[in-house]
């Protein structure tokens, strides 16, 4: 997956949990938390949902590297380059 | 047979942590000992009619708007949408302490608020602190009990306003007689005063119903009539469940949300709390009793009152009595009086009131004597909150009575303790490395707080393990 299919499999995993989540406004750079009004529960899901889309086991402690969707999309980008 | 997730019991709390696996991981498999689903929060038929067990109204209400509440928290980690339940909000309620004074509130906490300012002047600014200190306070930090009633009493310096605030709450969520946790208090504040209360335009079942069907459609897996008798383990770890008949269910992982000490007799193992004195812990139990009578002898009934919660004695006492049961307080409820709610030929009234479990469990033994004396307690009942509804006994069509052995029979609770084990286990850890504990006795109570229960359980110990 490029770059960009990343960042658009986060949006659609994020839809998905909030299908009234607006992302007109959406800051790449800053975090999807505090721009979605998600807690924790919520992106808890966006981790599960990738794992049972894509076999990916996201260790804990790698969870603040998918704070923003440009550090989503850098951390997935190896992981996913065969998906 | 071989499963990664068993959860143990299908009340509320396991039913919505075995949805929230299924939703990621279809191969769950939920087990229910008795025939419903549902647990506490069942239903009955008599002469083809449908009753609740125990629902008079869902706290926590929210407009769908309210992203972070958790009541449309809840539904999203289970999926479900909220464009699927219709939700009739109450009219309103009122703490009444006869001779004394009352305090209505709403689902607008501004009415609760007004109402404190009106009856307890000299308190208000204290209350504002109140809400002060909530706002920052954090519940689900885990915290050792510290006393809600110590601390209300210095921060509010009234005795009668901590009573009154804290009936609802105890009522509708304390294990701890005389008291409850102040984290507890911190929840249920906010789950019904600020929050508030509701219910399914339909009944239970079909709440229940719309659950299950969800369920199923991700997967999930589902066995009622079907008890554990005995979990397998070795070393701190679970293996495997033997089942009342004999079936043998291997599993990674388990989920009980039967109760503490529940779960440790079927480990059939010392949990290490029983060793603390009886009267240190002693479980609360209740009597509820279901009176019906028809909507044209109901006109002089209020119309737009849900719930009463009333004390007649000098002080509220919220604990286990010298008798069957204490009719100096309880709660009264009228499930018609929802906003939006169909109408129906019959007006239904149904009282609750702390009862001894130890009496009623000897009385048992003799089952005419039982049945004499519940019948007895359910006219006492009726009587008393004539005092403060208006008269109905005399048109009652439908009757029927619940006690604390009603309740460890259809859902197998020690000592019939609707709110569980006063000592609650709110990590969910009981010392095993794949065994967790989820619903009652994790602490979350009530229909919304076992459902997140079970959800926040399996979040922090079973979906990152799956
Ligand atoms: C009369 C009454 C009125 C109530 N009113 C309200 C209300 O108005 N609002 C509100 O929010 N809450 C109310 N509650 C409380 C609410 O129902 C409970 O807090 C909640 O349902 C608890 O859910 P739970 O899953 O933790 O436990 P339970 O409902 O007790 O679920 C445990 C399940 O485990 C099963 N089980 C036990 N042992 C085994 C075994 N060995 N193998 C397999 N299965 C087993 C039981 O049969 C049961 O179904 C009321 C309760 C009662 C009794």
């Amino acid at each position: 997956m490029t770059s960009d299919e990343i960042k658009d499999l986060i949006l659609e995993i994020i839809e998905d949990i909030d299908d009234e989540a607006d992302f007109a406004s959406l800051d790449a750079d800053q975090p999807l938390r505090d721009q979605l009004d998600l807690d924790s529960m919520d992106f808890l899901d966006i981790v599960m949902e990738l794992r049972k889309r894509h076999k990916l086991q996201i260790p804990e402690e790698d969870y603040p590297q998918l704070a923003s969707l440009n550090s989503c999309a850098t951390y997935l980008e190896p992981l996913l380059k065969d998906a | 047979m071989r499963v990664p997730l068993l959860v143990i019991g299908g009340g509320l709390s396991g039913l919505a942590a075995a949805i929230r696996v299924a939703r990621f991981n279809s191969d769950v498999l939920l087990l229910e000992k008795h025939v419903r689903l549902g647990g506490l929060n069942s239903y009955f038929y008599r002469n083809g009619i449908l009753y609740e067990t125990g629902l008079h109204a869902i706290t926590n209400y929210a407009d769908p708007t309210e992203k972070k509440a958790p009541l449309n928290r809840l539904l999203r980690q289970l999926k479900l949408p909220r464009k699927k339940f219709s939700f009739c909000q109450q009219l309103q309620s009122e703490v009444i302490f006869r001779n004394q004074t009352s305090l209505k509130f709403s689902n607008d906490f501004a009415l609760f608020q007004s109402e404190i300012g009106a009856n307890f002047p000299q308190a208000i600014d204290k209350f504002q602190h109140l809400l002060a200190f909530l706002t920052d306070f954090d519940p689900f930090a885990d915290a050792p009990f510290h006393s809600a009633k110590n601390f209300l009493l210095d921060l509010l310096q009234d005795p009668l306003l901590v009573d009154m605030i804290l009936c609802p709450l105890m009522y509708y969520g304390s294990s701890v007689q005389d008291d409850m946790d102040l984290s507890q208090f911190a929840i249920m504040f906010r789950a019904i005063y600020q929050e508030g209360m509701f219910r399914p335009e339909g009944t239970i079942k079909e709440f229940l119903d719309l659950l299950v069907d969800h369920y199923q459609l991700l997967g999930g897996s589902l066995r009622t009539s079907c008890g554990v008798d005995r979990i397998l383990h070795q070393n701190k770890k679970a293996t495997g469940v033997i089942l009342t008949t004999g079936e043998r269910i291997d599993c990674d992982h388990i989920l009980s949300t039967i109760g503490h000490d529940e779960t440790f007799q079927l480990l059939e193992k010392k949990s290490g709390l029983e060793d603390r004195p009886a009267d240190h812990h002693p479980r609360l139990g209740f009597f509820e009793t279901i009176f019906q009578i028809p909507e044209q002898s109901a006109h002089h009934l209020a119309k737009n009152k849900t719930i009463i919660f009333y004390n007649d004695a000098e002080r509220f006492s919220y604990k286990i009595p010298q008798d069957f049961i204490d009719f100096s307080s309880g709660v009264i409820c009228f499930p018609g009086n929802f906003e939006g709610m169909p109408a129906t030929d019959r007006r239904e009234i149904r009282s609750t009131h702390l009862a001894d479990y130890a009496r009623w469990k000897a009385l048992a033994e003799d089952p005419a004597l039982y049945k004499k004396q519940k019948k007895i307690a359910a006219r006492q009942s009726s009587q008393r909150i004539e005092n403060i509804i208006g008269s109905f006994t005399p048109n009652i069509v439908y009757e029927n009575s619940f006690t604390p052995v009603t309740i460890e029979r259809y859902t197998a609770k020690i000592g019939g303790a609707i709110y569980g084990n006063p000592t609650k286990t709110k990590d969910g850890n009981i010392g095993f490395s794949n065994l967790f504990l989820a619903g009652t006795d994790q602490g979350f109570l009530g229909i919304i707080g076992s459902m997140l229960s079970g959800v926040s359980i399996v979040n922090r110990h079973i979906l990152p393990r799956l």
